[in-house]
């Protein structure tokens, strides 16, 4: 028995160990990924660092999960290769406008007459017709006068002790006169100016117009009586022409009914969806026919349209029917129904929309599996399957990578370098959308001095940061728009890298140096404090760098690095720092109203530097009223130049990712032809990767 | 000993109770908003933040909030704030990708440990006690992410196999076989890596153990009686110096849901170490409270038993 223990206890590690290593030779390798396997070949598998949260294009806010839902969905609208609209669901669109002037009995003609309403039509027809107005006739389509009538809104507000309350409003919306237009102007009233004056809307009558209740919280609804009930109303609309015999991946049709649905979806405050925001400029929607849609807003907000890029939701599957189906199924409990909402459906984790790739499988933070939708209307995809494999470490993807077991991975700057010239691979290389910068604060006494913040971005040696610190994978940005839009005006050039400048900038403001080799003024030194989150490795190189920089011309920085929830919390939202280097990711459209209004510079507001110059509140609010894609780029060109010669931010650079993938994967033309993989103006490479294919073998093209 | 199980259980009951309330505190006092209210998102506007936290129930005072996550996680309708998927079946799901990882690697340190321990206190200051004290204090000192990175690259580099993960993927269509053993390779990485530490550790305690019980007397006896060595090691000794490892397999209960955070993390394992450990980072608070609170409650079942076992295994031990 004895012995027997014995051997047992070398005999058992032994064979355990045997029996688990000899599992190694059933594995593929890298050059044998399809021995056996032959339909590795079809199986596009991508990894990513974090696992998708929710999968529902009106509840999705994370990246993980917007990749999954644009294969799987589709909006009515998306971006083209050179980041113009192009219609997908919709396959046309117009935009008209329909404009409402309120009449203010209270406002005088500029010839002194009291305004009435038949006084109002009857002199703006005139000036139509007798050429007063002659701006205006390509434009209009007909003027027509609304009666007078009442509306009820309901609106949430914070009361003066700072609890949230509701507050119901009735509206006595008096006569106006509607003008249809062929296309949105922002100045239309502007225009009308020659026969209403120009102070027609401060008399407005809001005591009569606009009733609170309760009473007592009228002063609260106050500043908000102009936008409740606009003397000058503007009305874009847009109506969408949609795809005809396109089914969801269940093989229900889609029509207008869909998108009215993910509409009201979104708004549903039950479904706390993250998208409020871009579609509460809407009034309405409206099905004018099957696959018609007419979408009414507000007021001029020209980002708004590019919110239908969102993928549209299937009514027929989460309609009142279809949840309270699924509660049923579920067998949920009474306060569980109660509270049930969208977010709670298992939709959210097996989805069906339109678009390339079916959904099939999602196994949490390990992956997503995709399948490729053979009705899709446009041809389906060549790859058969898609698989999202989340890896959560950086490194450990490169090692997959390098064994075949993943296609592309976000390749990290200082691994690109091992790709680029290997024969084995080809890599890719794009500029991102984000920036990096350092914030000063407007609030800080040193700071808000333009040739101060000058000097500091003229000392920082921005072009050693990306060589060093970003392998090269970067460059120099001198404003606040992504680099590879058109909104990004390339004429405006970067500060030169001169510390004997700044230094001299300095000296022009006062700043002298004193014994010890700081600068100083009035006995005060050239001293601020820098800070960063932890965690962020090149954050925190600027930091240094930023820091050793400035030093050698006699400025003290101090610098700290504080965790992210700290670092919002105690000093960004407040506005309570120095200055910060920090980074933004941007979308595509031109709207920076939230970055750079004066208006946003609150506390918990994005504009937390509080960058304030009325030149650029002016042309930010313009921008996003223009409705016109070449006006808006001159305009941005001039914003862009103003912010850049405020210097609010020193603007460091956008970094460019690089995407390594497996020299085997071409891209087959409908023709059958093959070539390399082909890029859009951004550098992205999969707004095509329908057309990707795997080969066996590497081909030289 | 009845009297003492129940009166056991009732203080470790008030026990569980009091972690939970400790956890609860810590975890909302701690800075940082759950990301679905992050104030940093720009899409977000006040109004939306309004309405998630009130139903998050976020601005509520703690007690309250704790007393709707204690209902909640009860009548099993506790929703994780991430994705509002029910916590339990989650935590569920999770437990079982970890299950398999936590069984291999404990087979690897409670087989492995077992001879290297012994034979190092029975050559006790030969050539081979020495370098295992070595091995097993270098295997202690060296971080195991460290260590695992180093072994993931060797064997990349060398083997050219895929090691991340639970299984390499693409091989849907392939033979059974081969899926099998795909995710076996797959599994003793990542076991082999954590049990490193957990080997050095015990093969020392083992030896510790020995070489004490070597020394008493009856071990003398035995040898003076003429029994012939192995005898003496693995029947008289041996059997004296398991006891105390009886109280470790106590401790091995809450393992099973802690994980290893940190292998699950380099070894891409979706398990449950790894669920926390995001749950932390979006402070994802139901999902944090679950996983806490179940494991306190195993931490204090597994003491439990092991002092139940010892009492059943070694009669020198009674429980009053």
């Amino acid at each position: 028995m004895t012995l027997r223990l014995k051997w047992l206890l070398i005999i058992a590690p032994v064979v355990l160990v045997l029996a688990l290593f000899q599992s190694v030779f059933w594995v593929p390798t890298y050059e044998a990924q399809t021995t056996g396997n032959p339909a590795r070949l079809e199986k596009f598998i991508e990894a990513s660092i974090g696992d998708a949260k929710i999968l529902n294009p009106i509840l999705n806010a994370d990246t993980a999960s917007s990749g999954i839902v644009d294969k799987v969905f589709e909006g009515l609208l998306d971006l083209d290769e050179n980041l113009n609209l192009r219609g997908r669901l919709a396959t046309d669109w117009t935009v008209t406008e329909t404009a409402y002037l309120a009449v203010n009995p209270r406002a005088y003609f500029p010839d002194g007459s009291p305004v009435t309403t038949g006084e109002l039509e009857t002199r703006i027809r005139r000036a139509v017709t007798d050429g007063t107005l002659n701006s205006l006739q390509d434009n209009l389509i007909d003027i027509r006068l609304q009666p007078a009538h009442e509306r009820t809104e309901s609106i949430s507000l914070r009361s003066e002790d700072d609890t949230a309350i509701s507050v119901t409003v009735d509206l006595h919306v008096p006569e106006r006169v509607e003008f249809r237009l062929r296309k949105v102007d922002q100045d239309f009233f502007k225009r009308l100016e020659v026969i209403i004056g120009d102070d027609y809307a401060s008399s407005a009558p809001y005591d009569s117009w606009i009733e609170v209740e309760p009473t007592n919280k009228r002063n609260l609804v106050a500043p908000r009586f102009a936008e409740l009930l606009p003397v000058f109303e503007h009305n874009p609309i847009i109506r969408f022409n949609l795809r005809n015999g396109v089914h969801f991946h269940d093989g229900h049709e889609f029509d207008a009914g869909d998108v009215k649905f993910t509409y009201e979806a979104i708004m549903d405050p039950k479904n706390l969806s993250p998208r409020t925001s871009d579609f509460e400029p809407i009034k309405s929607v409206r099905i004018i026919a099957p696959h018609v849609v007419e979408v009414i807003y507000k007021r001029l907000f020209s980002p708004a349209i590019n919110a239908w890029s969102m993928g549209i939701l299937p009514e027929h599957l989460l309609n009142e029917d279809a949840m309270r189906q699924e509660m049923d199924r579920r067998g949920l409990s009474e306060t569980a129904r109660e509270a049930f909402g969208m977010r709670d459906s298992e939709f959210n984790r097996k989805p069906i929309g339109f678009g390339p790739f079916k959904f099939v499988k999602w196994q949490s933070d390990e992956m997503i599996h995709l399948t490729r939708n053979d009705d899709y209307w446009e041809g389906p995809p060549l790859y058969k399957d898609y698989f999202y494999r989340i890896i959560p470490d950086a490194l450990t993807q490169e090692v997959e990578f390098r064994t075949g077991a993943i296609d592309t991975y976000g390749t990290l700057p200082h691994q690109v370098a091992r790709y680029t010239d290997d024969p084995a691979y080809q890599s890719y290389s794009s500029l991102g959308l984000g920036f990096t910068y350092i914030g000063y604060s407007n609030r800080h006494p040193i700071l808000k001095d333009k040739r101060v913040r000058r000097a500091l971005g003229m000392a920082v040696n921005v072009d050693e940061i990306i060589k060093y610190v970003l392998y090269g994978e970067g460059e120099r940005i001198t404003g606040p728009y992504p680099k590879n839009t058109q909104w990004y005006d390339a004429t405006v050039l970067p500060l030169p890298y001169d510390p004997m400048a700044a230094e001299a900038l300095l000296g022009e403001a006062g700043w002298r140096k004193n014994a010890d080799g700081w600068l100083e003024k009035d006995g005060q030194l050239l001293e601020f404090n820098l800070i960063t989150n932890n965690g962020n490795l090149v954050r925190k190189a600027v930091l240094t760098i930023a820091q050793n920089n400035w030093r050698k011309i006699g400025i003290k920085c101090n610098t700290q690095l504080f965790e992210w929830a700290v670092l919002l919390k105690d000093f960004i939202n407040p506005g309570k720092f120095d200055a910060v280097v920090l980074g933004w990711s941007m979308g595509v459209d031109p709207d920076l109203y939230q970055i750079w209004h004066s208006s946003e510079s609150g506390p918990n507001q994005l504009n937390f530097v509080g960058y304030n110059n009325p030149v650029a509140d002016d042309l930010i609010v313009r921008i996003r009223r223009e409705y016109d894609v070449a006006t808006q780029r001159e305009l941005t060109h001039r914003l862009h130049a103003v912010i850049a010669d405020d210097q609010p931010y020193s603007f460091l650079f956008a970094p460019r990712g690089t995407r390594v993938l497996d020299k085997k994967i071409v891209m087959v033309d409908e023709e059958g032809k093959l070539s390399r993989l082909k890029q859009t103006k951004t550098g992205s490479i999969f707004f095509y990767f329908n057309r990707w294919k795997k080969l066996e073998h590497a081909v030289e093209l | 000993m009845w009297p003492f199980i129940f009166r056991n259980l009732l203080q470790r009951l008030v026990l569980l109770v009091i972690v939970s309330v400790i956890a609860h505190s810590v975890v909302h006092l701690a800075p940082g908003e759950p990301s679905e209210v992050d104030p940093a998102n720009p899409r977000m506007k006040p109004e939306d933040i309004v309405k998630i936290r009130e139903a998050f129930h976020l601005d509520d005072p703690l007690y309250l909030q704790y007393a709707y996550w204690m209902r909640d996680l009860l009548t099993g309708e506790l929703k994780s704030f991430k994705d509002s998927q029910p916590v339990l079946p989650k935590i569920w799901e999770r437990f079982l990708n970890s299950l398999p990882l936590f069984i291999v690697a404990t087979l690897i340190i409670w087989t492995l440990s077992f001879p290297t321990g012994i034979h190092a206190a029975i050559r006790r200051g030969s050539a081979y006690d020495r370098s295992t004290t070595f091995v097993a204090y270098t295997l202690i000192s060296v971080p195991g992410f460290f260590l695992s990175y180093l072994v993931i690259l060797w064997v990349v580099e060398w083997l050219g196999v895929p090691v991340i993960g639970m299984r390499t993927f693409g091989m849907e269509e392939a033979h059974w076989a081969f899926r099998g053993m795909d995710r076996v390779w797959h599994l003793v990485m990542p076991s082999l890596m954590s049990a490193l530490a957990g080997i050095a550790v015990l093969s020392r305690y083992v030896r510790s153990q020995m070489l004490e019980v070597i020394g008493q007397d009856y071990v003398r006896t035995a040898r003076a009686k003429g029994l012939d060595e192995d005898t003496v090691v693995y029947r008289h000794a041996l059997r004296n110096a398991l006891l105390p490892f009886v109280t470790m397999f106590g401790f091995l209960l809450p393992g099973l849901i802690g994980g290893s955070v940190i292998f699950e993390q380099i070894f891409a394992w979706p398990g449950l170490g790894r669920l926390g450990y995001d749950a932390i980072l979006s402070r994802d608070f139901p999902v944090i409270l679950t996983i806490n609170f179940i494991a306190a409650a195993l931490t204090l079942a597994g003491t439990f038993i092991s002092d139940i076992l010892y009492a059943v295994v070694d009669p020198r031990i009674r429980l009053e």
